[in-house]
């Protein structure tokens, strides 16, 4: 097994800032999707230890390299996994964010959406609110939002990973048919100093570019979510002090370092 | 946008029954299948009575501050008369403004105060400005 090689550039980084996620249309292989239509509810462990899976999904060249790209040199590999399966036609889940918000300015965990089934608007697909991961709210207390302005539902092709920063908030949409939706949910986290090493073309570093305002964003909220990225931009050039422990303290999934994984192959 | 009884929600009136949907949706298959029946027609009136009997509906709206006339940012409806069945989401705005939806018949029972919007250089929090309205009958 080779080591993991960054994807992103300067201008997807500060992208993922802003957004709080990217998504990688079909990137894993239909023979692996195809596995997944026998894979239970719940938690998962075997399955995503296996070489398959490791090598179809979680270091898949695009997933692993985003997820290098945003977490640095040995990161934290997933060891487990959280299977969401819905069949039954429902009303979909409130808004919430997952866990505690972590309100750093880092990027220190990646929480991820593998689709190995295409999801259509009415399989009740995954509903994200771009940006909304930098907004420090208890999750019991979004719980009466309906429609927001920019909400964004995952209707994707098979073989989708979406790579998000936790606490962005989510819901499983309203599903209005049988049809059997899975959602494998795992995370990633930081395990080195953050610098400046994706893509780049120069050592000059670039200040951090403010993409458009989120539909739903106030006037003054498009003001500190300027600021915030800001932040996060610096912190993720290194420029700047740590104050995080690395790796985050508290982890869903202890992982396993991407190093380890390389040595043992 | 609007319909005589309330916003249009994503191709759908916010007082749209789906009991009264289905009643219909009943009827016009037996009348396809010549099975139609003067009592499946007299049960309408049933399904329409309690239609009508009178609820407190609520509307959360989301201003994008806290003058009524600006434009909205979320929006939620909470009608107890309607069936638990899925909806698909939208991105329709069922009004332009709060004013908007007060035009329409909607009352305003509570208005965002900015002092309980705690104000940060940094940290956005939850979304703003909530007003919630209801109508009754």
């Amino acid at each position: 097994m080779r080591d993991i090689e960054p994807t992103l550039n300067d201008e997807q980084v500060m992208r993922f800032i802003h957004d709080g996620y990217v998504m990688l249309e079909g990137v894993v292989d239909s023979t692996l999707n195809t596995a997944c239509g026998s894979v239970p509810a719940g938690h998962l462990t075997d399955f995503v230890r296996s070489e398959a899976f490791r090598r179809e999904v979680l270091l898949q060249p695009q997933v692993g390299g985003a997820a290098r790209s945003l977490l640095g040199a040995n990161l934290l590999v997933p060891a487990s996994a959280h299977h969401h399966l819905y069949e039954a036609p429902h009303r979909g889940q409130t808004w919430h964010s997952d866990g505690l918000t972590d309100q750093g300015y880092g990027i220190t965990h990646l929480q991820c959406y593998y689709y190995p089934q295409a999801v259509a608007l009415e399989d009740g697909p995954t509903m994200i609110l771009p940006g909304s991961h930098q907004r420090v709210v208890d999750r019991e207390a979004i719980a009466h939002y309906g429609d927001i302005l920019g909400q964004l539902s995952l209707a994707v092709p098979a073989g989708t990973v979406v790579l998000t920063r936790y606490g962005i908030w989510h819901k499983a949409g309203p599903k209005l048919n049988t049809t059997r939706r899975g959602m494998i949910k795992f995370s990633y986290y930081r395990n080195t100093l953050p610098k400046r090493d994706w893509v780049t073309a120069s050592d000059a570093v670039p200040a951090f570019q403010y993409p458009e305002r989120h539909p739903y964003v106030t006037e003054v909220e498009s003001y500190r979510d300027r600021r915030r990225g800001e932040h996060t931009w610096n912190w993720l050039c290194g420029t700047v002090p740590v104050a995080e422990p690395l790796p985050p303290a508290h982890r869903v999934d202890p992982g396993i370092a991407l190093d380890e994984l390389v040595r043992r192959a | 946008m609007k319909a005589e009884h309330g916003a249009v929600h994503g191709g759908r009136q916010f007082r749209t029954s789906s009991a009264v949907r289905d009643w219909l949706d009943g009827c016009l298959e037996k009348l396809r299948t010549g099975v139609l029946t003067e009592a499946d027609l007299r049960q309408g009136v049933s399904v329409l009575e309690a239609e009508r009997a009178p609820h407190q509906r609520l509307l959360y709206l989301y201003s994008k501050s806290t003058n009524p006339r600006s434009s909205l940012s979320a929006w939620t409806l909470y009608d107890p008369a309607t069936s638990d069945e899925p909806v698909l989401p939208s991105q329709d705005v069922p009004y332009a403004s709060v004013l908007d939806a007060v035009r329409d018949g909607w009352r305003i029972v509570q208005f965002p105060r900015p002092e309980v919007y705690r104000f940060s250089d940094l940290d956005n929090a939850y979304l703003g400005f909530e007003f919630i309205l209801e109508r009754y009958g």
